[in-house]
């Protein structure tokens, strides 16, 4: 999933909306995926993050997205399977492993809500610049700029330690370190020294940025120092009210 | 050893590598030279296997890329990257040289003799901490970790930037020495000088196909092929072209040195004949 929270330019309605619009809407998703334990909801919730990536004309990425949770999924389906127990036996399997009725729906819905929440948010970074991100936490919701730009900087830096973690995979590979065996647990081990490399690259990129952020004035900036503006639209507004709406439908499904 | 055969390449943004032919000799020393984005690191990604070609082969020592790991041309191949810090990973100087023979080799006796000579050949204290060095001892430590394997074909990215002259000699002097001893070392370099100091042929890369490929001085007199490719000769090649007749083959210092002496004695025999000429007459 190289690359998968990198901004995708576009000229979409989506993009269009205001940066905070946007999070309510991904923010909202997720609530309703975890007020909600109905599978057919859950779905739906998927094939709207879907059409969402669609409108937005990403699409690929969502897809690319969906088979990565997907392949996580499994393994977290599995596990549940076997650990959460209620309502008839379905299956009993040796070391006293039970698959029940329970247990089959709720791995379900923890799947299905997984793939759910973790889609909305990884859609809208893609379709924001973390400047506009950055920016509206500071004026909107009045958030200090300093923690505005640490929560943006931590975002902007998971696709350059994926870059720089593939980088260190193929040098180690090079040097005839087996990174390509099928072998999982001799995989593990040789991926392991890896952190040392990766750790030290983290901490000098760190370092420098606070370096460059300190010379350019950063201590400088304030609330004011953003000259953009970042009006709330009726577009905003209609997607706010379907972000609620979303919410209520799951409250209302559930009967919480 | 290295044959690459109507080979195409693409990172799905266009074509990389464009109907890439040719065919690298055992103990060749070989530069590859071109503007950024030329192409030249995915050609050598190809080589060691971390790409695939999307068409055309790519054959090394009979190994084709497409069906043989990474980690198993490695036996073979030495890569040095660009970045030696993706490459360190052990905590002192030793055990990263260490590291590299351990994979390569079983013999204890064989890696104790390669890690005692490394270590000598470079100059490196074997208990130091390689995170405590400065960017060109790293990049040092990173290729001296590849020599100690003493691979059959030795692939450079760029290995003296960041260097100054004198590490930049005292390195590529290593790199000879075990060109010398018959490995194929293939190169990309945009420091000219180092170019005509140690390739013994160079393939000048442009939007990603081959313009030229020859002897590295023939290559210097290419001007076309040069310019195409954003490069440029060094300085004194520059100037023996600009001064044209009688310098065609000027490369070094001392080569110029003895052009000026021997057009200085003929222009001093021609003004003697002609001053000889107008007192007889």
């Amino acid at each position: 999933m190289k690359g998968f929270l990198d901004y995708v330019p576009g000229n979409s309605f989506l993009h269009k909306l205001n940066p905070l619009t946007k999070l309510v809407l991904a923010l909202m998703i997720c609530v309703a995926c975890f007020i909600s334990e109905n599978h057919i909801l859950l779905v739906a919730i998927i094939l709207l993050n879907l059409a969402i990536a669609k409108a937005a004309g990403i699409l690929s990425r969502g897809l690319m997205l969906l088979k990565g949770l997907t392949k996580i999924s499994l393994v977290i389906f599995l596990l549940q399977l076997l650990f959460i127990r209620g309502g008839d036996v379905l299956i009993t399997l040796p070391l006293n492993l039970l698959i029940t009725e329970r247990g089959v729906a709720m791995a379900f819905v923890i799947v299905l809500r997984l793939i759910g929440a973790t889609m909305p948010l990884a859609l809208m970074l893609s379709i924001t610049q973390m400047n506009d991100l950055s920016n509206v936490l500071v004026t909107k919701l009045k958030i200090p700029y300093k923690y505005a730009f640490t929560l943006t900087t931590a975002m902007r830096f998971i696709p350059i330690f994926a870059n720089e973690m593939s980088g260190i995979i193929e040098a180690q590979a090079s040097r005839g370190v087996e990174l390509d065996t099928r072998n999982i647990f001799k995989k593990i081990k040789f991926v392991l020294p890896l952190c040392v490399p990766l750790l030290i690259t983290s901490v000098k990129k760190i370092e420098g940025s606070a370096i460059s952020a300190e010379i350019r004035g950063f201590h400088l900036r304030t609330r004011e120092s953003c000259y953009k503006g970042y009006p709330i639209r009726k577009s905003d507004v209609g997607v706010m009210f379907f972000s609620a709406f979303l919410v209520f439908s799951a409250i209302i499904i559930s009967g919480v | 050893m290295v044959n690459l055969q109507n080979v195409f390449f693409d990172y799905g943004e266009g074509e990389t590598l464009k109907n890439i032919s040719c065919r690298i000799d055992k103990g060749e020393f070989v530069a590859i030279v071109g503007a950024n984005g030329a192409g030249k690191t995915t050609l050598c990604k190809l080589l060691n296997g971390l790409l695939k070609p999307s068409s055309g082969s790519v054959v090394i020592n009979s190994m084709d890329t497409r069906t043989t790991k990474t980690s198993a041309l490695a036996k073979s191949i030495g890569f040095l990257f660009q970045n030696p810090d993706r490459q360190i990973c052990k905590n002192t100087v030793r055990e990263e040289i260490l590291f590299g023979l351990e994979l390569a080799f079983k013999d204890k006796g064989l890696i104790e003799e390669r890690l005692k000579n490394t270590l000598s050949t470079f100059g490196f204290q074997g208990d130091s901490n390689p995170f405590n060095l400065s960017r060109g001892e790293r990049q040092r430590l990173a290729l001296a970790s590849l020599i100690a394997v003493e691979p059959e074909i030795l692939i450079l990215d760029e290995p003296t930037t960041g260097f100054d002259y004198m590490e930049a000699m005292k390195t590529m002097g290593t790199i000879k020495e075990l060109n010398d001893k018959g490995a194929t070392v293939i190169m990309i370099c945009h420091d000219m000088e180092v170019v005509l100091d140690f390739a013994e042929r160079v393939l000048v890369l442009a939007e990603g196909t081959i313009i030229a490929d020859g002897q590295t001085r023939e290559i210097f007199r290419k001007e076309e092929a040069l310019e195409q490719a954003s490069v440029l000769p060094p300085q004194l090649v520059q100037l023996a072209l600009r001064l044209g007749e009688g310098f065609e083959d000027v490369f070094s210092v001392d080569e110029m040195a003895s052009a000026i002496i021997n057009r200085m004695n003929k222009e001093r025999t021609f003004e003697h004949e002609r001053f000889s000429g107008l007192c007889t007459g």
